[in-house]
């Protein structure tokens, strides 16, 4: 294999793996997420752990946490919640974050 | 006079009492309730009560104190220790007395017999009217979805469970004011530094403000403090295109043509970045796109300016220079109702952009961050339904819209159309879409096209008089309300509560009330499952000394940090800057920053039409006030002197003033206190409905006249769109 058809290749999985990060986490159902939020995580957040809400980050900070869920500190505990369901959470705190354009309300 | 006028108000009460006696099938005439009025005149014990609560003749919740004589309520005193008011109630406020002993008010359950609209009603028991509201709503459920309802309701302390009741029944769609009034300048103004600020009006050098009407149009502390500021030396700039009673207190006025505001924001960020008038340092530091900004505004000079407003250049130059002195104590005074037109977030993001320029941002005669209240929310877990579409159904309509408020005019139109989904249930809470929407035969057909309407007021609103059952609400002096964190600008951040200083008269019951049954009623009691008190407490769990101030003073003030809250916080923008040059609305294919078109032309013998409020009414809501009608109304039409005279008009006749969607007949007001392509009339009159007995067919009502359009960035109401012709109907 020539270094030319490598470096396309190269490029091809790099344009694929970008292309998977951001459907990986993005466009779900932020209307789900506020529902599966409300149920898996502010059992606590509010509660025992730190008061969170779409709020507390920006849109650019609630990306930055979620490109690596494994580094969230609570994410041991997520039991039960599918790559689907994460993502809908995400969504919804990524869409109602405070630099949004419609931040979230306390409710 | 005031004796005459409650002597015919009763008369028109056993008359319109009558009427429905007629009407209702079945049922028996009940004159109960009037007791509370009687007994104003009967023998007291010259034993007197205080009690604290807020007001509700307007949006603004100043304090007040009920005088409470023999279980009636005798008059309204200002609470001194309410700051946000600067220890005032206005005359609107002190009218509340009458608005609680209105002999219009709704009384009891009433059920639709007739045709809707035709006024025939039956009078039902609570029972069965709380059985049937859930049964209809359990209806519409199964045939069309949770999202098959809309809920709409005003700016209500009781409002909010409204939305709740709506998120655990299951529909996205719910409507509040505000998209017929201020969200465009909300939509600007959070675009451009993160919040929506509060004017600190008091500590200004220089203020110029277009497009609102702060000595008429009261908003507290700001109307009181303009003037304690203007005593003090502050200039007042105002751009109208009519003589209102703050262009007359201004320093100076200019009758601006109707559209043009931006142009001469524009004209003023020319001037200030060309000449280097703004601090460099600051703008460098704080904001996000000078150079774009510098570049765009170039073509926007003085004369360009001159020529679209009908403003000197001389003198657009001269108070850019003026505004830029005073600065950062200088402001663009951004206003509060801002559905004026189809790019009203644009306008009003050149004057968010101008205030930039003033670096007056979080500084002394400023624009100021909201301030902490430190009022918690109080969480709950709303179902979640499977069979729901995938959104509201106003959404994707436009760019930006608030998915809390949503677009009154785009929900309209998708009720009509049927599209993308069929809604049939419509629960409205003290708000008069009715009568403050444009285009009201559109909403007459929307509400037709209900299969079940519910309006919950506390008199017969002409929405009310559409629905198929119409629930009686207590005045706010007759109930307990949860607490709300208002923000008065540099006066305060406080926290507010009621509780009722007289019983809840008639067969009345607050909204919270009827919710939590209907809750129950549909298997969702969970959510409802507490009393007023104990959601305050938990609203008020943050703030360890708020119950004990709330009883001792009537309200409670966080002594927060008013200026330099900026000072560790980064702003709530993509860019985390203040955004002179925006970069998500670049990504969304909106104009980043704000482009100029001028407005429609008006033809010869035609006007653009804007309206407005006034100090003594709040649109409908206080119009058919004893007290308050005696001071306003019937409303006129504002007709310039010279187009009257071209017209045959004379001073007195009565006119018809029609648009492409409905017309209106008033009295003529002919004055050189208006631009002679513009007419103006005050909102409301014009009720439909027999049971607002004082203002039912007096006088036109905007609703009527008013062409539909909106916002084309957030969906808010688009309301100064509107060319009308005038003609002469019965002379004087």
């Amino acid at each position: 294999m020539n270094r030319k058809m490598i470096s396309l290749l190269l490029g091809v999985l790099l344009v694929l793996s970008i292309a998977s990060m951001a459907t990986a986490m993005g466009d779900g159902n932020a209307r789900k997420g506020k529902f599966l939020y409300r149920k898996h995580c502010r059992t606590c957040h509010g509660d025992s752990a730190s008061d969170l809400s779409p709020n507390s980050k920006t849109q650019a900070g609630w990306t930055a946490t979620f490109s690596d869920t494994s580094k969230i500190q609570c994410s041991p505990d997520w039991n039960g919640v599918s790559e689907k369901d994460l993502n809908d959470i995400f969504t919804y705190l990524h869409d109602f974050a405070k630099d949004s354009p419609t931040p979230a309300k306390c409710s | 006079m005031a004796k005459d006028n409650m002597k015919l108000s009763r008369r028109d009460f056993f008359k319109a009492s009558g009427l429905i006696a007629a009407a209702a099938a079945g049922s028996v005439p009940v004159l109960g309730g009037l007791e509370p009025s009687l007994a104003h005149a009967a023998q007291s014990s010259g034993e007197w009560s205080s009690a604290y609560s807020v007001c509700d003749m307007c949006f603004n919740k100043c304090g007040c104190i009920a005088r409470v004589q023999d279980g009636v309520v005798k008059k309204l005193d200002p609470n001194p220790k309410f700051i946000k008011s600067r220890g005032m109630l206005c005359a609107r406020g002190n009218a509340g007395v009458a608005q609680l002993y209105d002999p219009d008010r709704l009384k009891y359950p009433l059920l639709r017999k007739g045709a809707r609209g035709e006024g025939k009603w039956q009078r039902i028991p609570w029972d069965e009217a709380l059985d049937l509201m859930a049964e209809k709503m359990q209806d519409i459920r199964k045939k069309y979805t949770s999202c098959g309802h809309l809920f709409s309701a005003g700016a209500d302390l009781q409002s909010q469970f409204v939305g709740r009741f709506a998120e655990v029944y299951g529909s996205y769609n719910v409507t509040s004011h505000e998209s017929l009034c201020l969200l465009s300048g909300s939509r600007a103004f959070l675009d451009t530094f993160g919040e929506v600020p509060f004017a600190d009006v008091l500590n200004s050098k220089y203020i110029i403000m277009a497009g609102a009407n702060r000595f008429e149009a009261l908003v507290t502390p700001d109307s009181i403090d303009l003037m304690t500021a203007m005593q003090k030396g502050t200039k007042l700039v105002v751009l109208d295109p009519r003589y209102t009673k703050t262009a007359a207190l201004a320093n100076e006025w200019y009758p601006i043509r109707p559209g043009t505001d931006m142009a001469f924001m524009l004209a003023l960020a020319h001037v200030i970045i060309n000449e280097k008038l703004y601090n460099e340092t600051w703008i460098q530091d704080k904001t996000y796109g000078i150079d774009q900004l510098r570049e765009h505004v170039q073509k926007y000079d003085p004369r360009f300016a001159a020529e679209e407003c009908g403003i000197p250049a001389e003198d657009i130059a001269r108070i850019a220079r003026e505004l830029a002195a005073a600065a950062p104590a200088a402001m663009i005074y951004p206003g509060r109702r801002t559905s004026d037109y189809k790019n009203s977030t644009q306008i009003r993001r050149s004057f968010a952009i101008v205030n930039a320029l003033l670096s007056n941002w979080d500084q002394p005669g400023g624009l100021l961050a909201a301030r902490e209240v430190g009022l918690k929310g109080v969480p709950y877990d709303a179902p979640w339904y499977d069979d729901n579409p995938d959104d509201r159904v106003d959404a994707h309509k436009v760019p930006m819209m608030f998915e809390h408020d949503g677009s009154f005019v785009l929900t309209r139109d998708a009720v009509l159309s049927g599209k993308p989904y069929p809604i049939k249930g419509w629960f409205v809470y003290k708000t008069n879409p009715l009568g403050t929407a444009p285009n009201r035969a559109k909403t007459i057909e929307m509400a037709n096209a209900m299969e079940f309407m519910t309006v919950v007021d506390v008199a017969m609103s002409d929405t009310a008089w559409m629905a198929d059952l119409v629930l009686p609400a207590p005045s706010s002096l007759e109930r307990q309300d949860p607490a709300s964190g208002l923000q008065g600008s540099v006066a305060c951040a406080c926290v507010v509560q009621r509780d009722a200083v007289v019983p809840a008269m008639y067969e009345s019951r607050p909204v919270f009330d009827i919710l939590k049954s209907v809750a129950g009623k549909l298997e969702l009691g969970e959510y409802f499952d507490f009393t007023i008190e104990e959601y305050r407490e938990k609203q008020l769990r943050g703030l360890p000394n708020a119950a004990n101030a709330l009883a001792e003073d009537g309200v409670y003030y966080n002594p927060s940090k008013v200026y330099g809250i900026y000072e560790d916080r980064v702003y709530k923008t993509l860019s985390k800057k203040i955004e002179l040059y925006n970069s998500r609305y670049e990504g969304m294919g909106v104009d980043p920053m704000p482009v100029y078109s001028p407005p429609s032309k008006v033809p010869k013998n035609r006007f653009r039409m804007v309206v407005g409020r006034s100090a003594m009414v709040t649109q409908t809501s206080s119009q058919n006030n004893a007290v308050l009608h005696q001071l306003t109304g019937p409303n006129t039409l504002w007709l310039n002197t010279a187009s009257a005279k071209n017209l045959g008009i004379q001073p007195g006749d009565t006119v018809e003033v029609a648009s492409s969607v409905g017309r209106g007949e008033l009295k003529v007001e002919i004055t050189d206190g208006i631009r002679e392509d513009t007419v103006y009339m005050l909102s409301g009159f014009g009720a439909l409905s027999p049971q607002l007995s004082l203002i039912f067919g007096e006088g036109a009502s905007m609703s009527a006249v008013l062409q539909e359009g909106y916002d084309e960035i957030c969906g808010n109401a688009a309301l100064h769109e509107t060319i009308v012709s005038v003609t002469r109907k019965v002379a004087s």
